[in-house]
């Protein structure tokens, strides 16, 4: 029970960094992004490149992907979503489908269907309070937690943070305010890429390499950040644990191949009873 | 040859009558459907299972199979009892399609999983002699498919057509003038949702044999390309947008012998990379598509 309770956690905590990526370019962008989950697939193919094909340590792999990636989705967001922007949001829908088919496929047009993993050694896990955590988990929790507060501080203390929520609350008002959205919405990309670019290691050393590794992720992404509230950064963090622990929880209950089915069914329940979720505003309409 | 282009034609007709689905619940209602995967399977699966263990004759299964969509889409746009916003509802569509294709993957004492059904019946297979059978499905495909157009157009030309585009193009306004916006919304999806349905069975008349990897999201795809391209709200444009991605769609499983050194997967891979990038093109350079939607016109003499 306990253990269970822990591997939903780290779950959890793994789904926090897309959910955020996710809930930013939500509250930028007005759109939901189907192609989060490829994107993550395409990242962790990448850093597997470095680090297995070049020999490059781990954390250097991630480091230099996360920063070419953020680079390499606003080139992305620069031929595919901004001649749409002003289309409306099934528009940017569809065409995120679409772009969410290209990336995952490159991934499988350069390394096939079968699964991979990054060149980390064995180690032993390791036992605390009866709770056996392996040293993939600890790397986990802390990379995760570290992004977080990187995240905290972002957007609280930094002025591009304090910006980007300023368009995510009232892209009229900044603009007002001498905001120029443009600059915003690429520093939302660069940001979301570093954050998918992480998330995508994690989940690949996590499970393994595969090219629908990132697209299964996707309804417990957009789960947390709905629970939380989209657009809300503070409740993708909480939403993302809590699908984490009680998808995992319910795994006692449910065979474990439904385990997405949690999820959907907490995005129903929430659009029924709480439809601006746990932390978001009240949304209305004209 | 010929065999080729009638199977072609065939494959044409029932993909052209699940993009009209969609055309139906997004292009004229404006409810957006990103679980056409799943509902596709649902449909292909419960035709295929009423035969093969309800003992349903071909018939009375695909009428079943409808009905089944046509409820599962109307218990989905109850979902939007409380939110109308069309973001979540897209999510919730996906991830209920999804839902369904874990389920024909996973149940394997109903659907037999990764394996597979296969033998399904066909409709007056045993009278027909296999020789001819093609020629049969063709017929009966294109018969579905411009019964299907009859009955849209009629839907679409009548009041309940009219509460369809005024809730696409605002449903607060519909709300405003009285228009039950709910009711009106879930027989929009589970009307669609039965035309997915009968897609879905003529799916696993033609194929005999069906798996969960003919059901992959790609599908969405299709029918999105196919609707985009023949214009939202244009029925004959959209069998028309239909016919051509099917058609290179089809066609383009002959690259195999120009670039020989290329494996299956590699180029199925790209083949679903040339449709997204095909679907993003759509979008940014012809978002209006080649049709226009069918509108009143009165001659003034």
């Amino acid at each position: 029970m306990l253990q269970t309770a822990f591997n939903g956690l780290v779950t959890g905590i793994i789904v926090t960094l897309p959910a955020l990526a996710v809930t930013l370019l939500f509250g930028v962008l007005k759109f939901p992004n189907f192609a989060v989950g490829s994107m993550m697939t395409l990242a962790a193919y990448l850093v597997f490149a470095l680090n297995v094909q070049l020999g490059w340590p781990l954390v250097i792999s991630t480091a230099v992907v996360a920063v070419a990636f953020g680079g390499l989705l606003i080139a992305i967001d620069y031929v595919t979503f901004k001649p749409l922007r002003e289309r409306g949001s099934i528009t940017l829908m569809v065409a995120s489908l679409g772009l969410g088919f290209v990336l995952e496929n490159i991934a499988r047009l350069a390394y096939g269907n079968t699964a991979r993993s990054f060149a980390i050694e064995l180690a032993r896990p390791f036992r605390f309070l009866d709770i056996r955590m392996n040293r993939e988990q600890m790397i986990t929790i802390v990379v995760s937690t570290l992004a977080m507060l990187a995240m905290y501080f972002l957007l609280t203390r930094m002025p591009i943070g304090r910006a980007m929520r300023a368009v995510a609350d009232n892209p009229a008002l900044a603009l007002v305010r001498g905001i120029e959205s443009p600059r915003i919405i690429r520093w939302t990309w660069f940001i979301a890429g570093m954050l998918l670019a992480v998330g995508g290691v994690l989940i690949g050393m996590d499970r393994a390499l595969e090219p629908p590794m990132g697209s299964s992720y996707l309804v417990a992404v957009f789960a947390a950040a709905i629970l939380g509230g989209l657009g809300s950064p503070l409740g993708a963090f909480i939403g993302a644990l809590v699908i984490g622990i009680v998808s995992e929880l319910a795994t006692l209950v449910i065979p474990p191949n439904y385990r997405i089915g949690i999820p959907l069914c907490v995005i129903a329940l929430i659009l029924i009873f709480r439809p601006q979720g746990l932390f978001g505003q009240p949304y209305i309409r004209k | 040859m010929i065999s080729f282009l009638i199977l072609i034609s065939t494959v044409v007709c029932f993909s052209a009558i699940l993009a009209l689905a969609l055309n139906f619940q997004w292009g004229l209602g404006g409810m957006v459907n990103f679980g056409m995967a799943g509902l596709y399977a649902l449909g292909t699966y419960s035709c295929a299972l009423l035969m093969l263990k309800g003992g349903a004759n071909t018939f009375f299964a695909t009428l079943g199979a409808m009905a089944i969509v046509a409820a599962a889409c109307g218990v989905i746009a109850l979902v939007t009892l409380r939110v109308t916003e069309e973001d979540y509802f897209a999510i919730v569509t996906l991830g209920v399609g999804e839902m369904l294709r874990l389920v024909a993957l996973n149940e394997d004492w109903l659907t037999k999983g990764a394996l597979g059904l296969t033998g399904i019946p066909r409709p007056l297979g045993d009278v027909i002699a296999p020789e001819y059978y093609q020629y049969f499905l063709l017929g009966l495909s294109v018969a579905l498919l411009a019964g299907t157009v009859w009955f849209l157009n009629v839907i679409a030309r009548s009041p309940f057509g009219r509460i369809m585009r005024a809730l696409r193009e605002d449903d607060v306004v519909a709300a405003t003038l009285g228009k039950h916006v709910l009711w009106a919304r879930v027989r929009i999806f589970a009307i669609g949702g039965a035309i997915i349905g009968l897609a879905g069975s003529l799916h696993g008349f033609y194929y005999q044999y069906i798996d969960p990897t003919q059901f992959s999201n790609i599908v969405i795809a299709y029918a999105f390309m196919a609707v985009i391209a023949g214009g939202r709200g244009a029925h004959q444009g959209v069998i028309w947008g239909a016919a051509v991605v099917m058609v290179l769609l089809e066609g383009s499983r002959f690259m195999k012998d120009l670039i020989p050194v290329l494996d299956s997967d590699q180029l199925a891979a790209i083949r679903i990379i040339i449709i997204g990038i095909g679907l993003i093109l759509l979008l940014v350079f012809r978002p209006q598509g080649f049709m226009r939607e069918y509108r009143l016109q009165v001659n003034f003499k």
